[in-house]
């Protein structure tokens, strides 16, 4: 998070500092990446694709960093969406197939012990999670928002969201017990 | 469970779960979210979560700025500073095309290559139409005009000689046909009753004022008089140039139709 100077960057940027842009492309794309890797085999691609729209429409915008991140993330999950329908349209690919060769593999407790727990490991960890479960955390711990941002993006209500992150850390948790990580 | 296992004192900072029958951890998971630190004494498990976590949402790790580069370009097309020269067009039309170094040599030779087919449309529109009227087979009033500007053969129904050598042409290089430059000369107002609606109110002159004889230029070789073709010099009235207007306008036309 760039903090209390994010509306200076942010207003650089919209005249056309790159250099500022740059500031929130570097506070802002490691985050997303985890996200995008989570939710869609091709991160990179909608991750791209997420960015082209975001200058596109960044002189425009008005609001804080969590407004800032709640309106990026939302475009990424609504790129996402959309390469997942063109990957759908796309019958020449076997969908299983590239869909499993570009999946996160859960880490085993001998990764995890070796990693120590790093961001790469963590995602792939996450990414055993079911769907909204994994969205949910990645969208609170990764991009940094709050209950309600995440309901508006998700469409559920912010109890349902609530509960859907309480459940997903425990069962992280015991994934982290079971694996030993822990002790 | 309806009581908390242990007492507020015990657990200073997390507060005690109100609603009945809810999950004692929730407290823990929220601030684990919220990335306050969790008291020393909760589970190991919670810890080890909220280090997980922290590394979920640590630093970036070696290819994950990799894009860095791409966005830097589009956001340079899409910003104002970057596209001064085209700064009016909306964004969006911009983002996804080629950056303004690679744009730019593919746009001039297309505008070049147009250019030039225009220029040899032109030329070739000319030459057929001057070979035509040299050939005689214009309609007759334009190959009238023809004669009169360029010197091409008259109409032949009028049974002249088509050729009159250099004396049949009418000299353009001093000024004195319409052919020559547009711009008004000092000392020539005949140019005017070259326009039809002029050459209804022109003074009672009636040969056309670029087959009359003139003085000798005050450059040149020597004096180079015209005298007009012999045989398609009939004394035009401003009327007669009304008339071959209108049905050379008419020819005109049909042509285009």
């Amino acid at each position: 998070m760039i903090g209390a100077a994010f509306g200076v960057v942010l207003a650089r940027a919209q005249a056309g500092d790159e250099a500022a842009f740059a500031c929130l492309f570097r506070d802002v794309q490691p985050g997303l990446l985890r996200y995008l890797r989570v939710i869609t085999p091709e991160a990179e691609d909608v991750a791209g694709d997420t960015w082209l729209q975001v200058v596109t429409g960044l002189t425009g915008f008005r609001g804080q960093e969590e407004a800032f991140r709640a309106w990026l993330f939302t475009i990424a999950r609504h790129r996402a969406a959309d390469a997942g329908r063109s990957r759908a349209r796309r019958s020449a690919v076997p969908l299983a197939v590239s869909e499993t060769a570009e999946q996160p593999l859960a880490p085993d407790a001998a990764d995890l012990a070796l990693d120590g727990i790093s961001a790469r490991a963590a995602v792939a960890l996450i990414a055993t999670l079911p769907r909204d479960q994994a969205e949910v955390v990645m969208l609170r711990v990764v991009a940094g928002l709050d209950v309600a941002d995440v309901a508006r993006i998700v469409g559920k209500s912010p109890g349902a969201v609530r509960v859907t992150a309480h459940r997903a850390l425990r069962r992280l948790a015991g994934h982290l017990e079971r694996a030993g990580v822990t002790q | 469970m309806s009581v908390p296992d242990a007492s507020h004192s015990e657990m200073p900072g997390i507060p005690t779960p109100s609603r009945p029958g809810g999950e004692h951890d929730e407290p823990l998971l929220d601030m684990i979210f919220d990335g306050r630190a969790i008291p020393p004494d909760a589970p190991q498990e919670m810890h080890d979560l909220e280090r997980m976590l922290a590394a979920l949402a640590g630093p970036a790790e070696p290819g994950e700025l990799a894009g860095e580069a791409a966005a830097r370009a589009a956001f340079e097309l899409a910003s104002p500073a970057g596209i001064s020269p085209a700064a009016s067009r909306p964004a969006a039309h911009q983002v996804n095309r080629r950056p303004a170094s690679h744009r730019a040599p593919r746009r001039r030779p297309a505008r070049r290559r147009a250019g030039l087919a225009t220029a040899l449309c032109a030329a070739a529109a000319v030459l057929v139409s001057t070979a035509a009227a040299y050939a005689g087979v214009l309609p007759e009033p334009i190959q009238r005009m023809a004669h009169v500007t360029v010197g091409a053969p008259a109409p032949r129904h009028h049974g002249t000689s088509t050729r009159s050598g250099s004396g049949s042409r009418p000299d353009t290089r001093h000024g004195h046909g319409p052919a020559g430059s547009p711009a008004p000369r000092p000392g020539r107002s005949a140019d005017a009753a070259w326009s039809p609606g002029h050459a209804r109110v022109a003074p009672a002159r009636h040969e056309p004022p670029w087959i009359r004889p003139r003085s000798a230029p005050t450059c040149g070789p020597g004096p180079r008089v015209y005298h007009g073709p012999p045989v398609t010099a009939p004394g035009w009235t401003p009327s007669d140039l009304q008339q071959i207007w209108s049905r050379c306008s008419e020819d005109l036309g049909k042509l285009r139709r």
